[in-house]
């Protein structure tokens, strides 16, 4: 069995076992935040990574796919399930409307007009207070399944950990199939060089249009899944700066591989709760330990890893 | 030798008896709130008022609960206002560090988020300065609040400022906030009620400081008045600003900021004459005498003057200790959640509450304080006069709401 394979196993029976290895119920907690960003950093890949457009959108898309599952499940008693499966949808309907003219322009203008979609959402959400209840959000959104002490209790943060992990497998599969197929190469081809790939007759706006709405269901997924375990959601966390954030998963865990956004997910959902013993210093020591990774990682944890481990390999 | 070994004798037998009549053990308590960014001004008042009152309990005996003493220990974190960070902050208290009693919260969307699961835990949640009205309208049990909602407050705004004369008001305010829309919805609905009108709903962000377009565009209104609903600084600006633009209109509004933080931005020239409407709160002319104490000793002890808002959560920590001492137990958070809808207002309570049914919270789990004019006069704030405010009927309308 190839060294990749025996590695992806193990790390997914590491997952697996997790909750069994945890004593203190809050890390379980975190962890499934951790998937639910796994999700959303595996889409931010697609189109930061793969195609090389840094879009600051995704936490608007994440927002739009939260309030989508709860909204079409009080306004018109759909079951979760079903909304949860709907949401991606709805975000794609977005994605649609806002990537078509985003995507005219390029590099630093592209990551600009997404910004801006980031902030439009996040206006909407916080003024149309009429359908989103504004700041004061919604609370109260179920959880899926049959209630409180069914067979498959949703509310047991050891099943929703379940859940949530074997979507986050999911769509990191479906992300490899993309990246592997001649989709993928295409989008490759386009961050190398998307001159190029238009000069052989490849329609380049029609592969970049489909990872940035592919991208925005991941994070619509994420979305839904979070609102569902939240059980309650409003605009704050869907601002610009988690959009950052899921920026700097996919940087920090390593641009263009499949392995970093986890590694990113889980950095970007640990390392702050980890650094709560610095008091008031906690988001300049997170701000400065991400500077340095940017600088001294250019490629991510992964890139560090590989680099480390080709060094050893010529020993 | 042998005096030294009965004296030894002595201590050891004197330290079983005195264990067998009474433990001293220690109650840790959490405490969630903004410690930074731009809501700690009012976050960070209410977790040094939270430490305060623990270390005057402890200092004053601490809980009493059967032969057992309970000590006070205060674990504090940083939610930043933020519905995500107060969720793993409350997660964090309940699962890692074994607390069963949360007080603080001075923020309506953190707040929410941990009220939308609380009632599932073995944990006890106690709000203050958080305004929103939904966190008190879904019917948790163990969950109580020590200020009133903003509506409640911005019926009684509304009905005064029509009492001055006033028939066309502009409001300039942080409008997407929904507690602030909420006080203004109800000033509003009172203020029609005498024939006036609003003929101005100018937004501002939290993080906004520069106020002059909207003030312009008012200004040309001619309103009767400015109404500014906002977290202090922005306030203060808009206040300073609508004087620096020559606008010489009466200015009410709502903020409960203390004088210190309104003179960091804008000087006492440029605040005089302004109202603040808002619930009685801590100002020194309308206080009690434990209101009294607690702004001397929070001064010595901190350094700085409280903020107007900040003894909701000192009331949370006597709250606590008197419904712990009832319910007869710190482990059954259930009968310590009954026993707080039981309490009557305690003498140590800085706040001036209102009971209904002669009890501190009602059985929605609120506490409703008078609510009050209060105006800027030669750098103080000065209370003016008491607001109509009826408790008793809100609260039955408070049941009503879904």
């Amino acid at each position: 069995m190839p060294r990749k394979q025996i590695f992806l196993l193990i790390a997914l029976a590491a997952f697996i076992a997790l909750p069994q290895l945890i004593s203190v119920k809050y890390y379980l907690h975190l962890s499934i935040l951790a998937l639910i960003w796994v999700i959303m950093a595996q889409g931010q890949n697609l189109i930061q990574g793969y195609t090389g457009y840094v879009s600051i959108v995704q936490a608007g898309f994440m927002g739009i796919g939260a309030y989508s599952t709860a909204l079409m499940g009080s306004h018109f008693g759909l079951p979760v399930t079903l909304t949860i499966i709907l949401a991606p949808l709805v975000t794609a309907v977005f994605a649609l409307a806002t990537g078509y003219p985003s995507l005219r322009v390029k590099g630093h203008c592209f990551a600009i007009v997404t910004l801006a979609f980031n902030m439009v959402i996040f206006i909407v959400l916080l003024n149309f207070t009429a359908l989103t209840n504004g700041e004061a959000g919604i609370t109260g959104i179920p959880k899926p399944g049959y209630g409180r002490g069914a067979w498959i209790d949703f509310h047991d943060r050891q099943v929703y950990y379940y859940f949530v992990l074997i979507v986050a497998v999911a769509m990191t599969a479906l992300a490899a199939l993309i990246v592997r197929s001649r989709i993928g190469q295409i989008l490759l081809a386009i961050r190398q060089n998307e001159d190029l790939v238009a000069s052989v007759g490849v329609a380049s706006w029609k592969y970049k249009l489909f990872a940035f709405v592919v991208s925005a269901m991941f994070a619509g997924l994420a979305g839904a899944l979070y609102a569902h375990y939240q059980s309650f959601i409003n605009p704050e966390i869907f601002s610009v700066a988690q959009s950052l954030d899921a920026i700097l998963a996919v940087i920090i865990g390593g641009s263009g591989t499949l392995t970093g956004p986890v590694i990113g997910a889980f950095i970007v959902v640990f390392l702050p709760e980890y650094l709560r013993f610095a008091d008031s210093f906690r988001l300049i020591l997170y701000g400065l330990i991400l500077v340095l990774a940017t600088i001294f990682m250019p490629r991510g944890i992964v890139g560090l890893a590989r680099d480390i481990a080709s060094r050893l390999g010529a020993r | 030798m042998k005096i030294r070994a009965l004296l030894g004798c002595s201590a050891a037998t004197l330290m079983l008896v005195g264990g067998a009549h009474a433990a001293e053990k220690t109650l840790t308590i959490g405490v969630a709130d903004a410690l930074t960014g731009g809501a700690a001004v009012y976050g960070l008042p209410q977790a040094n008022s939270v430490e305060m009152a623990a270390d005057e309990i402890n200092a004053a005996g601490g809980i009493a609960v059967g032969d057992d003493t309970y000590m006070l220990d205060v674990i504090v974190y940083d939610d930043k206002a933020n519905p995500t960070e107060a969720t793993n902050a409350v997660r964090k208290l309940i699962d890692r560090d074994g607390v069963r009693y949360i007080l603080g919260f001075c923020c309506s969307g953190a707040t929410g988020a941990v009220a939308s699961f609380i009632e599932y835990e073995d944990a006890v949640m106690l709000v203050g300065n958080a305004a929103e009205r939904s966190i008190t309208t879904q019917g948790i049990s163990n969950l109580v609040r020590t200020r009133p909602p903003a509506d409640y407050t911005g019926a009684a705004a509304g009905a005064f400022v029509a009492k001055q004369g006033h028939k066309r008001i502009a409001v300039l305010g942080a409008l997407e906030t929904s507690f602030y829309a909420s006080y203004v919805e109800a000033f509003e609905e009172e203020f029609k009620k005498s024939g006036g009108e609003v003929i101005a709903h100018e937004v501002f962000a939290s993080k906004d400081r520069d106020m002059s377009p909207q003030l312009t565009k008012i200004r040309e209104m001619q309103p009767d008045a400015l109404l500014v609903v906002g977290y202090v600084e922005p306030a203060a600006f808009a206040y300073r600003q609508a004087t620096e633009l020559g606008m010489d209109v009466p200015r009410y509004g709502f903020t409960s900021g203390s004088e210190e933080q309104f003179l960091r931005v804008a000087s006492s020239e440029q605040m005089e004459g302004v109202w603040d409407l808002r619930p009685t709160e801590l100002t020194l002319q309308s206080t009690t005498d434990a209101g009294l104490a607690y702004h001397a000793n929070y001064s010595e002890r901190f350094g700085d003057a409280p903020s107007p808002s900040s003894p909701y959560a000192y009331d949370q920590a006597w709250a606590l200790k008197h419904a712990i001492e009832a319910a007869g137990s710190v482990e059954d958070t259930e009968a310590v959640a009954a026993a707080l809808r039981e309490l009557e207002v305690f003498p140590e309570a800085v706040m001036q509450y209102l009971p209904v049914e002669g009890k501190m919270f009602d059985q929605n789990g609120q506490a409703y304080t008078a609510n009050g004019a209060f105006q800027w006069q030669e750098g103080h704030w000065v209370f003016v006069e008491e607001l109509p405010s009826d408790q008793e009927a809100y609260s039955r309308f408070l049941s009503t709401v879904n």
